[in-house]
């Protein structure tokens, strides 16, 4: 079991609040990897990172055959050159509020982040590529098991 | 059957390098990132480190698929995943493209921009963007 640090915590938030836009990679069960860029990130009980289901169509088909997924830091990066590494899933809106996924409750975090536009808006999101719709559908969990350096000199090293 | 990169497509991961993601035969994911690429009309050549090659090299003996985004702004500015085949050559990695998808959040999320050909790919970055490259 990862903990995030502080410093990292700092990083997994919102770019308008301090924080960096991440790339969410998952794979297909026999090998096919994808990798979108993802605004709507947080934190979350000291091991976990969210993301806003918004669009994540072919994700989700991953997430559901194969629940493990890699989450790295994209911009900006600064020092701060992370992979989080563990399994994933998908909390739905639709889900029971009391559905438990490791220590995630479905109820309390859907109260917290399923509403994600209301709650951190992307104002600093230029017009051009900003969505003219958003329609959350959930939330995308990652419990971190894994941390590890990008930068060329120290890729794959270990960080906790 | 390789894809031929637009311009800006390009431009913005030359500019901006890119996060490349890798995945075992059973579908375990590893992410390498590059701050420079060398984006060509239909590969992307990409130096690695020896760390880098330590990282990947056994997955690629059993899994040549890649699928890769652009790092920096580029994250931000061009929403594309280029996915395709990986081959390393020594300490030289290279992609050959073979479909490329629109990421821009909302009802486009998901489109293969490569179904619409070469000179429909430019149109449709044409019609949504001023910034065909990053230098602008």
């Amino acid at each position: 079991m990862a903990v995030l640090t502080e410093e990292m915590k700092k990083v997994l938030r919102v770019v308008g609040k301090g924080g960096a836009v991440v790339h969410l990679t998952t794979s297909s069960i026999d090998g096919k990897p994808n990798i979108v860029a993802e605004r709507f990130v947080t934190h979350y009980k000291d091991e976990y990172i969210l993301i806003a289901d918004m669009f994540a169509q072919k994700t989700k088909v991953n997430l559901n055959e194969n629940p493990v997924a890699s989450i790295s830091v994209a911009h900006p990066v600064k020092d701060h050159a992370w992979v989080f590494r563990g399994p994933c899933t998908v909390i739905s809106n639709a889900a029971p509020d009391q559905y438990r996924w490791h220590d995630i409750v479905a109820g309390e975090v859907l109260n917290d982040w399923g509403d994600w536009v209301s709650k951190e808006p992307p104002d600093e999101v230029p017009p051009d590529i900003a969505p003219p719709k958003v329609a959350q559908r959930g939330v995308i969990a990652l419990k971190v098991e894994e941390i590890y350096r990008f930068d060329a000199e120290n890729a794959g090293q270990s960080v906790l | 059957m390789s894809v031929n990169l637009t311009p800006r497509m390009k431009d913005w991961f030359t500019e901006n390098g890119a996060h490349i993601a890798l995945a075992t035969k059973t579908g375990f994911p590893s992410v390498i990132v590059a701050e420079t690429v060398k984006a060509g009309d239909d590969t992307i050549r990409i130096t690695l480190s020896s760390s880098q090659i330590k990282q990947i090299e056994q997955i690629l003996l059993e899994n040549p698929y890649a699928a890769l985004a652009p790092g920096n702004l580029g994250s931000v500015r061009a929403p594309y995943q280029v996915k395709g085949t990986a081959k390393l050559w020594s300490d030289l990695l290279e992609i050959k493209v073979e479909e490329v998808y629109c990421t821009k959040p909302g009802a486009e999320a998901g489109i293969r921009l490569d179904t619409l050909g070469y000179d429909g790919m430019k149109e449709y970055e044409e019609s949504r963007w001023t910034d065909l490259s990053p230098k602008v």
